[in-house]
């Protein structure tokens, strides 16, 4: 009997926990569009992909602090990103370049890099200027 | 069921000379990548011949955290506060020791400034350095199998010398001459952006991916914020009906209905098929009391045809039971 009900009404709270957590920019203003509305159009998102969305900011929340961001700063993060760098990270946090400089690399590497370097192909090493 | 591709015996007697062969084709490929960077005459001509941008200020990066201090560089630049040990717990992944693009961007809203990335050409980053903007650029400084992603503030160039100026890790005003300069930058796509007050606009940015900026950044910091910019916008760009729609848009938030609905009016103007722009002129018109030209304005509106013209016939009829 409790699973009855349950499997009733789960769906219909993820439904509403969605709906409820969409940017409320649908009507404002007595029916105008907004300018995220038209944009989107143009580029014919449809309301799913605006689902979406919202539910890549759920997980682009989770992988920060899955890679040691404070808790407490995530909120403020993701809020500053646009929907598709949030759909971007969502995707692919893990292989996205992250600008940090510091070369971790091996012996033969270093052999390499520093060849490329002097011809110019490569900037890894300060001195070969 | 897969099938593995057939192997053929290999005879050892040609390897030698095929790796040899092999490895000189791939130094030529490399060095063919890497070919010098071509200018426009037109950017040649259009551009001072040097310019140093010297009143961007120097921060060194500590470990992996080039990303925070170009971005303090370039913020404080325009008149932010702001520093380095702010910025670490808003950009730095630690998971990823370094920071990404997105959050690069998301950044610079979160503090009141508009990023916006500018075509990925060495013609563009000239062109913005002459007109007094400094830069974010991605390098990978080393080869694609085992990247050293980098940021680095763009203040400068020499034509003659052909040479970038660069705060860059932790020496400031570095000369990188344009080959590496570009064929690092290559590595990233050429990407690289600017950190403008809303109402500066970059001197080389197409009207499309300013309105994607401005949109960006008036969804995370409100219409009134990004007002300034929308008014830049339109300006420079008087035949983009989007610009000018915005613009409206941007002005009925900020309680402006008479500015909103001139802009509205210009956009129809530049494109008389934006049906966005006459429904929302019909509505701005309608709360103003000017119910003839309200209903005027909502009747192209439900006229034009696509996704918006069910709302548009369900405002007219507001209007016309009004």
């Amino acid at each position: 009997m409790m699973k009855k009900i349950c499997r009733f009404l789960s769906p219909l709270l993820i439904a509403a926990l969605v709906l409820g957590s969409l940017p409320v920019a649908a009507a404002p203003a007595g029916g105008m569009i907004t300018t995220q509305d038209a944009l989107s159009a143009e580029r014919a998102q449809s309301d799913r992909e605006r689902i979406h969305a919202v539910l890549a900011r759920d997980d682009v929340r989770d992988q920060l602090v899955a890679q040691g961001v404070d808790p407490a700063e995530v909120e403020a993060r993701v809020a500053a990103l646009s929907d598709a760098e949030a759909a971007q990270m969502a995707e692919r946090l893990d292989q996205m370049p992250a600008g940090a400089s510091v070369v971790g690399a091996l012996f033969a590497v270093f052999v390499i890099l520093l060849v490329t370097d002097i011809l110019g192909l490569t900037n890894v090493f300060p001195f070969t200027r | 069921m897969i099938d593995c591709p057939e192997r053929q015996p290999t005879s050892d007697r040609n390897a030698r000379p095929a790796g040899v062969l092999a490895l000189v084709l791939m130094l030529l490929l490399l060095a063919g990548c890497a070919s010098a960077p071509r200018l426009d005459d037109t950017t040649r001509q259009a551009v001072a011949p040097r310019v140093l941008l010297d009143d961007v200020p120097f921060h060194g990066q500590r470990d992996y955290q080039c990303g925070p201090a170009s971005l303090a560089m370039t913020l404080q630049h325009d008149g932010v506060e702001t520093d380095v040990d702010t910025l670490i717990p808003q950009v730095f992944t630690p998971g990823r020791e370094g920071s990404v693009q997105p959050e690069m961007l998301a950044t610079v809203r979160r503090h009141g400034r508009i990023p916006f990335v500018i075509e990925g050409r060495l013609d563009a980053l000239l062109t913005e350095l002459d007109a007094g903007h400094p830069l974010v650029v991605m390098q990978n400084l080393s080869l694609p199998a085992w990247p050293v992603w980098h940021y680095a503030v763009a203040i400068g160039y020499d034509l003659e010398a052909r040479e970038m100026i660069l705060h860059s890790g932790m020496e400031p005003q570095r000369i990188e001459s344009f080959r590496p300069f570009d064929a690092t930058w290559a590595r990233s796509d050429r990407w690289a952006f600017v950190a403008l007050s809303p109402g500066q606009l970059p001197a080389t940015i197409s009207p499309q991916a300013a309105l994607q900026a401005i949109g960006d950044f008036e969804g995370v910091r409100g219409a009134e914020a990004a007002l300034p910019a929308w008014e830049s916008l339109s300006r420079r760009f008087p035949d983009h009906a989007m610009a000018h729609f915005a613009l409206g848009n941007a002005r009925h938030t900020a309680a402006d209905l008479e500015g909103a609905i001139s802009a509205f009016r210009d956009a129809v103007a530049a494109d008389a098929t934006l049906a966005p722009a006459w429904l929302n002129l019909g509505l701005a018109l309608s709360s103003a009391e000017r119910r003839d030209e309200a209903m005027e304005a909502l009747e192209r509106a439900a006229a034009l045809p696509g996704r918006w013209q069910e709302r548009s016939r369900e405002a007219l009829e507001r209007v016309r039971d009004k």
